[in-house]
This record gives structure tokens, C-alpha cells and sequence, in this order.
């Protein structure tokens, strides 16, 4: 006989209350928000490519090979299956964490996405950090006298800033830096085992590419936001009756409230800040994920393709997720669940 | 209305408008004494798109040490404007002239370094709505500690003792636990309480309340102005009290002002201004004469007519157009004038007792 010995009444409390609390109910929501996303993503992007003529079969032999040798290898690498069962085939390695082999390589997809990783991971990071950390102290700047000098300047660069797009900048960046000053490469990267200096010098340029349109977008928001705070806060009021100083109305009150807006669209942005990575990439030549997929995508290797496009919807769906936990921890009224 | 906030006098049941006033009306100190608070010909224009918005037109009034006074009127009087106007917490597009001195200096024209250091020190303000009013992210031992720290050399120790003194003045209960609360888990009374707290912290010498408890049910309305009764008399602050509500006005203030279209009309003792109404305008907010019968706490009556147009006043009296008393004369201005003891109108016709 088995006796089972009763739940203890405050270990099942604790337990409800962690899985109750916000946060975790929130990443639970999320993750399984995440998986019919993904799948989803995964799909389209089997469909797109399936509609693109050619295949890797064909990209392999080149436009000698004969009829028949092209339906050997087509054969041979499974592209004569339909395109359900070629999916299907895919997903279920994926989900047990096997991508597949490179159509055209024939290495494993993980050993090359690891490496590239690393360097849109770098990049991204790197954008992500000048962006924010230049966007914020111009935007309190601007927004501490609104209409005046700091404020106008701010405005014109990043009004201009947003309505150029960042492969045109990389384009002018290069011109500039590269061609007429010399003092950046145009293109190619030095990995960070061969010097931070080096690394950082080799990413210079790409990263402030993807940066600037960014940071003119955070700094219009936040600087609007902060205005917005400052002259229609009831709050601010207060504050400024207490008899303290401008700059502590301005970053311990507005800033303080205006930064919970900024969390939420730097993570909507964030898909964006990725995608951008796919053509400077390119243009800089750097070996991150976004050449691999576009190289992937030249050469039909559908196997690398899906590799690359789900990392990326990893990518975007975990960095929202960061997003709303940081707002949830850092703003009282989520945290304690009053809304 | 909270658990905590019970136990607290509530306002006392049956009384009426014109039963409180008698005892609080103090013998008149403000003939000979400086007063505290002198306002002169106030005016405040703001620039809003080509235009000009005229909200307070001419205001002039004095308000004695230690005494209530208070500014009552209809939605866009000119009430609000005209006491942020004497702590600098208007934007940038508002233009003030005038006077206004607080204990024989001027506070029209200050540079702003110095406002600052006599915001909170010399003139604190209450606001309407205390859900608004604090910081719904910071902590509440936070939000007043800043404003104990704004005017006194204090280390955070002590500003922290500083801060539940504060919330033990105005009666909070647990003020301990208070200052690692957030407002959203106080309740709206209890928020009212906070915003005084932090308007006292520098014992200021004049508290302006500006609509305090219009968001207030009517039991926690009245204990806040209760407190606030309390603290005038026990720490001599002044209080000018902002209100729509007559009712709180006569229950509570020694004296009251009357303002239409950014101006006084009609300035006494609480008491004689509700017996002997001379203002027709005022009497339109009254309804009626005051009577006996009338509910303390009703809101104000909306008076028939269209508010006046701020950005072109017409010549001569601003009430001519919804009076039923006006005649040719009312096409030049009336004098504001002190024209009983005490009692100042400004009106050609006013209403004879009883009428
Ligand atoms: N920043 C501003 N720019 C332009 N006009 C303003 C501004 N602030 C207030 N006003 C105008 O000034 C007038 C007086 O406003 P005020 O807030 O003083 O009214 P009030 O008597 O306090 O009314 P309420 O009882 O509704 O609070 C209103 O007509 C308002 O529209
Ligand atoms: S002056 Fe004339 S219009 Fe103005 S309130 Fe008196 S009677 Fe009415
Ligand atoms: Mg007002």
C-alpha cells in the first residue's frame, strides 16, 4: 500500500505564488506565444522559397550540368520530395535541435550558424549600446529647453537621420571614413581574439550605420515623451512645487517614467535593429548571419535559409520578451499587479 | 473610502451652510497688520496659437497670517491660473504682471533660482487630484523626503524621520510602512494625505489648496479639511483654499473671494458674504440666497449663460451679458470697492438683502 502524504498547505501557497506572480505568468504566456510564431515564420519562408525558381541542385552543378545529372543530385539531396514532406522532414530534426546539412556545403547548419552568430551578436550589441547610450543624455539635453538651441539641432540631424536609409548611409559612411579619410576600413572583420581594439576598429563603421537611424528614432521618442512628461504631468508639478532643481525634475521625475516607454519600443524595435544587420552585412562584408542568409538564399540552400530565419524569430521574440520583463520589474504598477 | 481612514471625526451630520461660519469668523486682522499675502491688479495672458487668452484680469486680494481664505468660481474663473501664477508653475507661454507680495517681497517677476528656493519654503500648493499629483513610480517615503531635502541640509536618516513626522501630522497611520509603499496602494484620501505631507515638509507659511478634495467622496472630503483646519491653526499657516464647492467654502474659510472672468467680484467674511449677497453673479452661484435647508456639500450650480470668452472680454462689466439685472450703465466698468465694512463688490446694481 502507498500512502501519499498530503501536500504541505504552504509549500503549494509559495508555489502558487511564484507561478502566479506577473513575471512568471508572463514569460509562460510568451514562450507559448513564441512557438506558433516561429513555426509560422518557419513556414512562409519554406513557401517563399519553394515559389523562387531554381534550385540547390541546379546552383551546385551550374548551368552545364545536364537534365539528368540535375534530377540525380535533386534526388539524392531530397528535393524531389514535395514540399510538405521536405518541411515536415525539417521540422522534425529541428525540434529535437538538429537544422540540418547545408545543401550545398553539406556541413552541419549549427557549426556555421554559432560562428556567425557571434558577429551579428556583436554588431547588434554594439549598434544597440551606441544608439541608446548617445539617444538618452540628447534627448534629456533636448527636452530641458524644449524649441531651443540643443533641442532645434537634435531635431534637424534626426529628422534627417530618419528619413535616410541606412544602406545609403552605410554607402556615405564608407565614402567618407573609409575611401577619403582612411581612418576606418570599407570592409572585412578582425574577430575579437585578435584584439579588442582591432575588433571594435573593424566594426566601427557597420555598427554606426545601423546605429544613427536608431538613435535619431530613440532620441525624437524620448525627447517627446520627456516633453510631454514635463509640461502635462501633474506629477511634475508637484515635483517642481517641492522647490528642487530643474535637472532633478527632469531625470529623477520625467525621465524616471518617460524610461518605461522607451523599454517598450526599443523591444518593438528591436525585429528592426536585427534586420538591418542583413544589409550592411553585406556591404561591410562581415560574416554574421545576415550574409549567410542572404548567401543561402542565392544559392536555394533552403536547409541554411530556415536556419537563419528562425534564429532570427528567436532572436526577435526573446528580445521582446526581455523588454516586457524589465518593464515589469522596474515599473511598481506591473510589479505589484495593479494593472 | 479605506479601512485606516476610519476613526477620524467624520463631518459633523445636519450641519448647515450658514450654522459653522458665525464661530469661525475671527475679528478683522487685515486693516492695520502687513498682511502675508497681498495680490495687486494680477494679470496673467497666455499666447496660445495667435491668441491671446486673458485668465486673470485685474485679481487683487490680501490674505492675512494664519488665516483661511477662499477663491470660489465657475470652471475657468481663472482660480488655478492665478495661485500657480504666484509660484512660478506656470509654462512659459503665460505672461504675468502685477504684484503679488508675500510678506513685503515681490514675487512677480523673481528669476526663477530664487522662486525655486521659496517654492515649498515660503508657499506650498495642494493639488486636485492626488492620484495625478504623486509620482505613480517612485515610493512615498521618496516623493517626501525630496521635498524635505529641497530646503533643509539633511542627511537621508534624517530626512527619513523628518518624513514619518510628517505623515504622523497629517495622520496617516503606519507611516513607516508608507515610505516603502507606492501611491497606487494608498487610497485617495489616504494619497491627500501624502500631498500634504509633502506640501508641510518645509513648514511653509502659506499652503494653497487648490480643489483638495473635489476628487474626494464627501466623508473623506470633509476629514481632509478637517486636517487641513487643524494644521492652519496648530502650525499658524495660512491656507488659501481653492473650491467649487460653497458649501466647503463657508463651512470652513474666515473669508471668501468671488471670481469671474479672472477678477475679484465679490470679496467678505464667509458669513456676511453668504447673508448678504450683493454680487448677482455670486447669487447665480448660490442659486438662491443661501438657505438654511441647502445640502453643505452640493456642488456648484452651473449658472445659466455662456462662460465669458477670455480672449475678447467685452468693455464694462464681464457678467452683463448673462445678468438679468444689467442696464446701460453695466456697459462701464464697476469698481471693485470695499463699499460696506468689509464687504467689497464690484457691481452697479447689487442685490438688496432679501431680494
Ligand atoms: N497653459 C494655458 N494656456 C492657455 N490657456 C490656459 C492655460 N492654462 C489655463 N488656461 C485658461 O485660463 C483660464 C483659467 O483657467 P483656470 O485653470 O485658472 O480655471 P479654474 O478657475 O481653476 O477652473 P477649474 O474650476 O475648472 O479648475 C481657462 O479659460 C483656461 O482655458
Ligand atoms: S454691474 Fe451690472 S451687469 Fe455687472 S453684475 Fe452688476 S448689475 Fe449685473
Ligand atoms: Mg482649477
Amino acid at each position: 500500500m502507498t500512502t501519499t502524504a498530503p501536500p504541505d498547505p504552504r509549500e503549494s501557497r509559495v508555489l502558487s505564488r511564484v507561478l502566479g506572480s506577473p513575471s512568471v505568468r508572463l514569460i509562460g504566456k510568451r514562450v507559448l506565444m513564441a512557438v506558433p510564431i516561429i513555426l509560422g515564420v518557419s513556414i512562409l519562408t519554406f513557401w517563399v522559397l519553394s515559389l523562387i525558381p531554381g534550385n540547390a541542385a541546379q546552383q551546385v552543378l551550374g548551368p552545364d550540368a545536364t537534365a539528368a545529372q540535375v534530377r540525380a543530385l535533386e534526388q539524392e539531396l531530397g528535393l524531389d520530395q514535395p514540399a510538405v514532406t521536405r518541411y515536415l522532414d525539417w521540422l522534425g530534426g529541428a525540434v529535437q535541435g538538429d537544422l540540418g546539412n547545408s545543401l550545398i556545403s553539406g556541413q552541419p547548419v549549427s557549426g556555421e550558424l554559432g560562428s556567425r552568430l557571434a558577429v551579428t551578436g556583436e554588431l547588434v550589441g554594439l549598434a544597440f549600446v551606441i544608439s541608446i547610450g548617445l539617444a538618452v543624455p540628447v534627448a534629456l539635453l533636448a527636452a530641458y529647453k524644449p524649441n531651443r538651441l540643443v533641442d532645434r539641432i537634435s531635431m534637424v540631424v534626426s529628422i534627417t537621420g530618419l528619413s535616410v536609409a541606412n544602406y545609403v548611409l552605410a554607402l556615405l559612411l564608407v565614402l567618407v571614413f573609409a575611401v577619403q579619410m582612411t581612418v576606418f576600413p570599407a570592409i572585412g572583420f578582425v574577430p575579437l581574439s585578435e584584439g579588442v581594439g582591432a575588433n571594435l576598429h573593424s566594426l566601427a563603421l557597420p555598427a554606426a550605420a545601423i546605429a544613427f537611424p536608431l538613435f535619431c528614432f530613440y532620441t525624437r521618442f524620448l525627447r517627446g515623451d520627456l516633453v510631454d512628461q514635463m509640461q502635462g504631468e501633474d506629477y511634475i508639478v508637484t515635483a517642481r512645487a517641492k522647490g528642487i532643481g530643474p535637472w532633478r525634475v527632469l531625470l529623477r521625475h520625467a525621465f524616471r517614467n518617460s524610461s518605461f516607454g522607451l523599454i517598450t519600443v526599443v523591444g518593438l524595435n528591436l525585429g528592426t535593429l536585427i534586420g538591418s544587420t542583413v544589409i550592411i552585412e553585406q556591404i561591410f562584408a562581415l560574416p554574421g548571419i545576415g550574409q549567410l542568409l542572404l548567401q543561402a538564399i542565392n544559392t536555394r540552400d533552403f536547409i541554411v535559409v530556415q536556419a537563419c530565419v528562425v534564429v532570427f524569430a528567436i532572436i526577435a521574440v526573446l528580445a521582446n520578451l526581455v523588454a516586457d520583463l524589465l518593464y515589469a520589474v522596474l515599473d511598481p504598477r506591473i510589479r505589484y499587479g495593479s494593472r | 473610502m479605506s479601512v485606516e481612514e476610519t476613526g477620524y471625526p467624520p463631518f459633523p451630520a445636519g450641519e448647515t451652510l450658514l450654522a459653522r461660519t458665525p464661530d469661525r469668523a475671527r475679528p478683522d486682522q487685515g486693516g492695520a497688520a502687513e498682511p502675508l499675502l497681498e495680490v495687486t491688479d494680477l494679470r496673467v495672458q497666455f499666447r496660445r496659437g495667435g491668441r491671446r487668452v486673458n485668465a486673470v484680469n485685474g485679481l487683487s486680494y490680501r490674505l492675512p497670517a494664519g488665516r483661511m481664505l477662499a477663491i470660489i468660481g465657475e470652471s475657468g474663473s481663472g482660480k488655478s491660473v492665478s495661485v500657480r501664477a504666484l509660484m512660478g508653475l506656470l509654462p512659459e507661454t503665460a505672461t504675468i504682471t502685477g504684484s503679488a507680495r508675500f510678506d513685503g517681497s515681490e514675487l512677480v517677476g523673481l528669476p526663477e533660482p530664487e522662486m525655486r528656493g521659496r517654492r515649498g519654503a515660503d508657499i506650498a500648493m495642494v493639488f486636485q487630484d492626488p492620484t495625478r499629483s504623486l509620482n505613480p513610480t517612485m515610493k512615498i517615503g521618496l516623493q517626501i523626503t525630496e521635498a524635505v531635502r529641497a530646503h533643509a541640509d539633511m542627511d537621508r536618516n534624517a530626512a527619513r524621520d523628518r518624513a514619518i513626522e510628517l505623515l504622523q501630522l497629517v495622520k496617516l497611520p503606519v507611516p513607516e510602512r508608507r515610505l516603502v509603499e507606492y501611491p497606487h496602494q494608498l487610497s485617495g484620501g489616504m494619497r491627500q494625505r501624502v500631498m500634504i505631507a509633502i506640501a508641510l515638509a518645509a513648514e511653509p507659511r502659506l499652503l494653497i489648496a487648490d480643489e483638495a478634495t473635489t476628487a474626494l467622496d464627501v466623508t473623506t472630503q470633509a476629514q481632509i479639511m478637517e486636517l487641513l483646519l487643524e494644521l492652519q491653526e496648530r502650525l499658524g499657516m495660512a491656507v488659501l483654499m481653492i473650491s467649487h464647492d460653497l458649501g466647503l467654502a463657508a463651512t470652513y474659510a474666515e473669508d471668501v473671494i468671488v471670481m469671474y472672468a479672472g477678477r475679484a467680484v465679490e470679496y467678505a467674511p464667509a458669513g456676511t458674504l453668504f447673508e448678504h449677497v450683493r454680487m448677482p453673479y455670486t447669487q447665480a452661484l448660490l442659486g438662491a440666497i443661501p438657505r438654511l435647508d441647502r445640502e453643505p456639500h452640493a456642488p456648484m450650480p452651473s449658472t445659466p449663460g455662456q462662460a465669458p470668452d477670455l480672449t475678447a472680454l467685452p468693455a464694462g462689466c464681464p457678467f452683463a451679458p448673462r445678468c438679468t439685472s444689467a442696464d446701460e450703465q453695466c456697459a462701464d466698468e464697476p469698481p471693485f470697492a470695499e463699499h460696506e465694512p468689509g464687504h467689497w463688490w464690484a457691481c452697479w446694481h447689487p442685490v438688496r438683502d432679501g431680494a
